[in-house]
């Protein structure tokens, strides 16, 4: 057992805790870090295996030794989940996920007020804890500009300081200034999807990700070779936290990384402050870290589940849990699909950078009116592979068949040899609603491989609001695989009702201590040197990918420690 | 290819093409001759004349599979992606050694859902068609593959019908398209029915714009050297020394 000592202890070194280990670095704080995979390198990312990372998801937990279960509701047992889309190494998810970058809307920090003002209070479900974030979009501006210009994002702005720009997304919020890399090449699904909705009136564009068109920061550009969700980059193109922030950590000489670590424990003393961590090593040792600031960043499981793994006497429902809202209003996005397959041409969907190639943000947020409708909020409509990778094997397992057509058999190995170069899936990823009910707890049966009970998601995405939703968004879709010149065009299946991607809440902000977790620098209220990052934190989810969201509130923090905490430290409000 | 992959190989090969050999008595004559036609497609001849011993040479051996489990795996999987000329199937692609391999090492916590899949699946075929599943015809497969797909099977506890269904399906198709270093995909056969040109490095502008299929042979793999040369039929099973 060792104990070691430091200024600053980061549980989990992805999309968050990556940039707050080179922030805190560099203003001269010792900072460990603490994984539990290991840190590879982008020589370990060729050539390219997809059975081994798409299906059978080798840079994400796995679910037998790192087990999460989910029931529907709470009148039922639990039963462990597929594997979940987030990362286990050094940089987190942003290793291998598609490395989608948005902004989220002016409205989409605002969802509760914005939604009273603009259909009354009435619009909203009653069951639904749709809540405004404690800050607007205008406090994290200058924090998403600086994590794009920092990562290095690609893409075109629709939106420069108020001014609307054809050819970007006009439904963005005003940005600064442009992107700093023009964006990707277009491949044949992106060109096809770009003149279908076009002609329908819609504003597509070409998806903002943290992938290189030009080099940038001595790293080379994207070589388009299809192979990004579910995998490591081969060149470093993507501007993971692995290839961007790790190296700029290492460079504070303030930073160590301890990797095949799990933690188990945030410790506490009797003032109620954070003491520091307690973890397993690699060899099944039983650690300590003493730390002044604990910063808990690992994904929303974990995060969670430690809090409520640390109960003292002092805080008996788990620490920064006085308002009781601890692993509640969890929410998640599902990808309702359409299906468009072409009989005149090949549009060789597996080219190009893998995921939600090209976008259209007509129907996202409150960007269109919602009045008669039955239903608040929207989607982000976009273009692509089944399921975000477009190899044979993931095809074979998300490319649904047409009505009329089976998935096994001679009629289906003909419709696979068929379409398999000829097809792309139009996807809506909806920003569904928060409700208190969908919680994270801790699972009464089932454990994980230290003997940790696995956290427990009870969770059902298909309430009228959602599904009224859905509905809209496939008719949508299947008018833009029509006016995309598809000769086949069908829906994709809704599943049972689990949670999606990008799982957010959990440990929501707020302005209110009685009502939320952690305060707009991600501050718990009950404990002020313990900071909770990433997506738990989040009130709503809106309707994009919440990386580079997360990226600009773990600046924002970085900022308020550095510039204010560390001279003064105690609660930021 | 060593020995004892040359061992495996002929096992498979011959519980693919000789599942009436295996199983031993009560043949359909029929569907028996369907069999043995489909072989002689995927087979080199010169493994032919060790199709009706199997049992006498010792060494020869799958890693997880019996013979008769071997069998009705052959017989599930190509019904699943039969094979016809100019399209490759899961016989063709070699998906029973990939799910014979897998099973004896990354999925080894899934032999005992093999083991009593198969035995559920014995059970049914036995009452309902007093044959076993590769002593059916195609077209009996077919139904009991439907009834198992739809979950209508009886009988059935634990694995469910339809996730025996669903598991194996999802195995074809890791045995048909993933790199033939697994254990399947031979020759690059799935990739060929789809057309799919592997693990390529990079894309160009020009390839981006294209409009038609990609051609920019070769296909390439985890392992550029696994060649057809080094998969085929000229170090096939039959071959000693």
């Amino acid at each position: 057992m060792a104990t070691e000592k430091t200024d600053v202890v980061i549980v989990g070194v992805g999309a968050a805790g990556g940039i707050l280990a080179a922030e805190l670095g560099k203003a001269g704080m010792k900072v460990i870090g603490l994984e539990r995979g290991p840190r590879l390198t982008t020589a370990d990312f060729a050539p390219h295996d997809e059975l081994r990372y798409f299906q059978r998801m080798d840079l994400r937990p796995s679910n037998k030794r790192q087990p999460i279960t989910w029931r529907q509701n709470a009148n039922v047992r639990a039963t462990p989940m597929s594997i979940l889309n987030y990362g286990n190494q050094a940089g987190g998810g942003t290793v291998h996920y598609g490395a989608l970058s948005w902004r989220f809307h002016e409205d989409d920090f605002r969802v509760r007020s914005h939604t009273i003002e603009r259909y009354g209070a009435k619009a909203i479900p009653a069951d639904s804890s749709v809540a405004d974030w404690p800050l607007t979009y205008a406090d994290l501006e200058p924090y998403y500009d600086r994590a794009e210009y920092e990562l290095g994002v690609s893409g075109k702005a629709g939106n420069l300081q108020g001014r609307k720009i054809d050819g970007g997304n006009i439904f963005e919020a005003p940005r600064r200034r442009e992107y700093p890399l023009p964006a990707l090449h277009p491949d044949q699904c992106g060109v096809l999807f770009n003149e279908g909705a076009s002609k329908l009136g819609y504003h597509p564009f070409s998806s903002p990700r943290a992938i290189l068109s030009q080099p940038y920061q001595d790293r080379p550009s994207c070589t388009y070779c299809g192979y990004c969700q579910s995998f490591g980059c081969h060149v470093g193109a993507k501007s993971s936290i692995l290839v961007t922030k790790l190296p700029e950590a290492d460079a504070t000489g303030n930073f160590k990384l301890l990797t095949g670590t799990m933690v188990y424990h945030v410790n506490t003393d009797n003032s109620g402050r954070a003491t520091g961590v307690s973890y397993y090593g690699p060899d099944g040792s039983d650690n300590t870290i003493e730390a002044e600031l604990v910063i808990l960043a690992p994904f929303i499981y974990d995060n969670v589940r430690l809090l409520l793994l640390s109960k003292t006497e002092k805080f008996p429902n788990g620490l920064a849990n006085s308002s009781g809202q601890l692993g509640k209003h969890m929410t998640a996005h599902i990808m309702a699909k359409v299906f468009a397959a072409f009989d005149d041409r090949y549009v060789n969907v597996y080219m190009g950078p893998s995921a939600q190639k090209h976008a259209l943000d007509d129907f996202n947020a409150d960007n269109f009116d919602h009045s008669g409708l039955d239903f608040i909020r929207g989607a982000q409509i976009c273009i692509g592979p089944a399921d975000l990778e477009a190899g044979p094997i993931g095809t074979a397992m998300s490319l649904e068949p047409p009505p009329g057509t089976p998935r096994w058999g001679a009629a289906y190995r003909d419709f696979a040899a068929k379409y398999f170069n000829r097809y792309a899936a139009i996807v809506a990823q909806t920003e569904n609603l928060p409700y208190a009910d969908q919680a994270i707890d801790l699972d009464p049966y089932v454990r994980d491989q230290w003997g940790l009970p696995a956290p427990r998601i009870t969770y059902n995405w298909k309430r009228p609001n959602e599904l009224a939703r859905v509905e809209f968004l496939m008719q949508k879709m299947e008018g833009i695989g029509r006016a995309m010149g598809a000769s086949k065009v069908w829906r994709g299946g809704l599943g049972p009702g689990a949670p999606g991607a990008h799982h957010e809440g959990g440990a929501r902000m707020g302005r209110d201590p009685k009502t939320s977790v952690v305060n707009r620098y991600s501050q718990s209220w009950d404990i002020p040197n313990l900071f909770l990052m990433g997506s738990a934190t989040h009130p709503t989810m809106a309707g994009f990918n919440p990386t580079l969201t997360i990226q600009a509130l773990a600046y924002l923090t970085a900022d308020a420690i550095v510039n204010r905490y560390k001279k003064n430290p105690g609660p930021l409000l | 290819m060593n020995k004892h992959d040359a061992a495996r190989r002929a096992f498979l090969v011959r519980a693919a093409a000789g599942a009436g050999a295996v199983a031993g008595a009560g043949l359909v004559p029929g569907a028996f001759a369907e069999t043995q036609e489909q072989a002689k497609e995927a087979v080199p001849s010169s493994a032919a004349p060790m199709h009706a011993n199997v049992h006498a040479n010792r060494e020869i051996q799958g890693a997880f599979f019996n013979h008769a489990d071997a069998a009705t795996m052959a017989a599930f999987v190509e019904r699943i992606m039969p094979g016809a000329p100019g399209k490759p199937g899961a016989r063709d692609a070699d998906v029973l050694n990939y799910i014979d391999l897998a099973l004896s090492g990354a999925y080894s916590d899934l032999q005992e859902f093999y083991r009593q899949g198969l035995a559920q699946l014995g059970v049914y075929c036995g009452a309902k068609y007093k044959k076993q599943f590769a002593q059916l015809s195609a077209a009996q497969q077919d139904e009991v593959l439907t009834a198992l797909d739809e979950g209508k099977a009886t009988g059935f506890a634990w694995p469910t019908a339809q996730a025996f269904f669903n598991t194996v399906r999802t195995h074809t198709m890791e045995g048909m398209f993933a790199d033939p270093i697994y254990g399947g995909n031979k020759d690059f056969a799935g990739w060929e029915l789809v057309g799919f040109p592997g693990a390529q490095m990079f894309y160009s502008p020009k390839d981006m714009e294209s409009k038609e299929a990609f051609s920019r042979a070769p296909i390439m793999g985890l392992q550029t050297g696994l060649t057809k040369i080094s998969m085929g039929p000229s170090n096939g099973p039959a071959r000693k020394g």
